[in-house]
């Protein structure tokens, strides 16, 4: 660790700045930077998969459900389960503390998607890219259906506001730094030949199918602690609400940002999560000088979708043009 | 359950497979010749719905050109997305990925854009009382006179489409393109232009398709291609990629299977038919991933 020194200094520096936000910035403001965070783990979760390992799936919608519900389910109070859904009587009475219960999501999260995914394994390309968009087709159905456990189309209210500044960054720094120590490891190095070419991995003796579960189940437990955290941030949850929209967004902020890097996940994060906050007002309709703008519902998305299309012809790598921060600014030595 | 309960819903299943045979042979035109789902295909279609739509509920106009509208918008649309979206990212990044994205953005934005301006209602789409009506056979079937004219006519283009795939001279050079394009680039076909062509044909249909739609559905949403174009495209799979005439059989399959699934199978599975369809899709990709007949595309 001979950037030990560095990385200590960069936390209490992060801290600091954490600490300032917490305390000087009011609801709204805070609670954009917690977003942020927490977005930012659910893409850092999906470019594992996306990203690194070229696997390109379109399925974490449904696996953020499955972890979503379950930490809703796990800590919603006793009462309100009681009055809403129709619970098998263990899960009706169980309410576990909130670490608890984003950890059981997450580690559900990668069952779900493993399962799920592993028929898809032998299609390449875009027929894989279209059959994992069936993962969220057949999860967002189950979620409308099952009414007992979910509430359908109503959603669940009530969730317990867990998700707070600490959290959100604390799990963020953890992993960023587990990312970061992982695509330096052996593995790491496996996922991405994979990722450059699956043949030419598999004559070196990878077992490809092997490293992609790999990738699937980190990947998936990490986009699914990062559901389990939006949803406490939040505190509602639909059916629709990983939905093909969300879908969406994860990955136009991925390909503006750069898929395959952790700062130009974070960058693309940041620039779509800020930008849809700005642009929010307008959405909504708002008086401007004067003048009542009439709401435009669904504006962001068209901002999002011309930027991305801009971005895909001009820098197709994205913004960050697929390398790193560090290797860029020659914060760390070669 | 007998026989004419079986009938009926074939019968019922007849408008609804018309029109994703013709979305499906817009996706296996395109993916044959581009190697890309157009993902914006959807759109295409919604969007043909709304030029129908805003003529025949507005403007009060003839119900033929109220179809033509639809047949114009879909091509004005589809060339659009091709010129402003495929051919510069192409042009730049031939990494199928990105234009892949590309395409996710030009679906969700299209969509978006309607959903902004129009709402997220759905609309009353009027069909003339001249196409509307009901026959009865002897045997107490019931056939909606709308959907005969939309099965007539899906049959007619369809046997059109094919043949002018098969043995026009434009359409060999798309058969040619699909196969490979750099062999036919090497013959002297203008490839760009065979892509274009392509396009424009594609949403042509789309635009029968998005007419289809309203008159057998009665409305129209922003949100209208999603599923029935994803469909579409697994009926285009299932007729194997690049051929016209099996991904017109494939769209039938597709929705024949869909309403049957619904039509046998207890009430409370009637919410689950997308399931249904992923796993046909699951089903098709792991006994024969080429589909039920001959893929034209250079297999590696």
């Amino acid at each position: 660790m001979k950037n030990f020194g560095k990385i200590l200094v960069g936390l209490l520096l992060l801290g600091g700045l954490l600490w300032l936000a917490d305390t000087s910035l009011r609801g709204y403001y805070l609670r954009l930077v917690v977003l942020v965070g927490v977005t930012s783990i659910i893409a850092l979760g999906v470019n594992v998969i996306n990203g690194y390992t070229n696997i390109f799936s379109l399925g974490f919608g449904g696996t953020m459900m499955v972890a979503a519900y379950t930490t809703a389910l796990l800590t919603l109070p006793v009462s309100y389960k009681k009055a809403v859904l129709h619970l098998p009587s263990w899960l009706e009475g169980l309410q576990l503390a909130f670490p608890v219960a984003i950890i059981i999501a997450g580690l559900l999260a990668v069952v779900a998607s493993v399962i799920l995914l592993l028929p898809a394994f032998r299609l390449e390309g875009q027929y894989f890219i279209l059959a994992s968009m069936g993962v969220n087709i057949v999860m967002g159905n189950l979620a409308e259906n099952l009414r007992g456990l979910t509430h359908g189309d109503m959603g669940l209210r009530n969730i317990p506001a867990y998700t707070n500044i600490w959290w959100a960054y604390g799990i963020l720094v953890l992993v960023i730094f587990f990312i970061y120590r992982l695509m330096q490891s052996r593995y790491g190095r496996a996922l991405r030949t994979i990722g450059k070419d699956q043949t030419l991995a598999a004559v070196m003796g990878i077992n490809v199918v092997r490293y992609k579960i790999l990738s699937f189940a980190v990947g998936s437990f990490i986009t699914g602690i990062g559901a389990a955290l939006w949803v406490h941030l939040v505190l509602t949850m639909n059916p629709k609400a990983f939905g093909l929209v969300y879908v969406f967004n994860v990955v136009a902020m991925l390909a503006i940002g750069g898929i395959g890097t952790i700062s130009g996940t974070l960058l693309g994060v940041t620039i779509l999560t800020v930008g849809a906050e700005l642009f929010a007002p307008l959405q909504e309709g708002i008086i401007l000088l004067g003048v009542r703008i009439p709401p435009v519902f669904g504006l962001v998305n068209v901002l999002t979708a011309l930027l991305l299309i801009v971005i895909m012809i001009y820098r197709p790598r994205g913004l960050m043009g697929g390398r790193e921060i560090w290797d860029v600014s020659g914060i760390r030595k070669k | 359950m007998d026989g004419l309960y079986i009938a009926q819903q074939l019968i019922n299943a007849l408008s609804y497979g018309s029109i994703l045979a013709l979305l499906a042979i817009g996706y296996t035109m395109i993916y044959g010749i581009l190697g890309l789902i157009n993902f914006a295909h959807g759109e295409i279609f919604m969007i043909g719905a709304f030029c129908a739509y805003l003529l025949l509920a507005f403007g009060g106009s003839p119900f033929l050109i109220g179809l033509l509208a639809a047949l114009g918008g879909a091509v004005i649309v589809g060339m659009l997305i091709q010129r402003t979206v495929y051919a510069p990212c192409l042009k730049r990044n031939p990494e199928v990925l990105t234009v892949f994205i590309a395409s996710f953005g030009a679906s969700m934005g299209l969509r978006s854009l309607f959903t902004m301006i129009f709402g997220d209602s759905r609309r009353a789409f009027p069909t003339p009382d001249s196409l509307e009506g009901i026959l009865i056979t002897d045997s107490g079937l019931f056939l909606n006179v709308k959907d005969i004219w939309i099965f007539g006519i899906v049959l007619v283009l369809v046997l059109g489409i094919a043949l002018f795939v098969r043995f026009s001279r434009t359409g060999m050079a798309m058969r040619a393109v699909a196969y490979d394009a750099n062999a036919a680039e090497l013959a002297g076909i203008n490839s760009q232009r065979i892509v274009l062509y392509a396009f424009v044909l594609g949403s042509v249909l789309a635009g029968v398709a998005a007419v289809a739609y309203g008159m057998s559905f009665g409305v129209v949403t922003p949100s209208m291609g999603y599923l029935i174009g994803l469909n579409a495209f697994i009926a285009a799979v299932l007729g194997g990629i690049g051929n016209v005439p099996g991904a017109a059989v494939g769209g039938y399959i597709i929705g024949l299977g869909e309403i049957m699934f619904v039509a046998l199978l207890p009430p409370q599975f009637s919410a689950v038919r997308p399931i249904f369809v992923w796993m046909l899709l699951f089903l098709i990709l792991f006994v024969k991933p080429t589909g039920l007949f001959r893929p034209n595309i250079k297999i590696e």
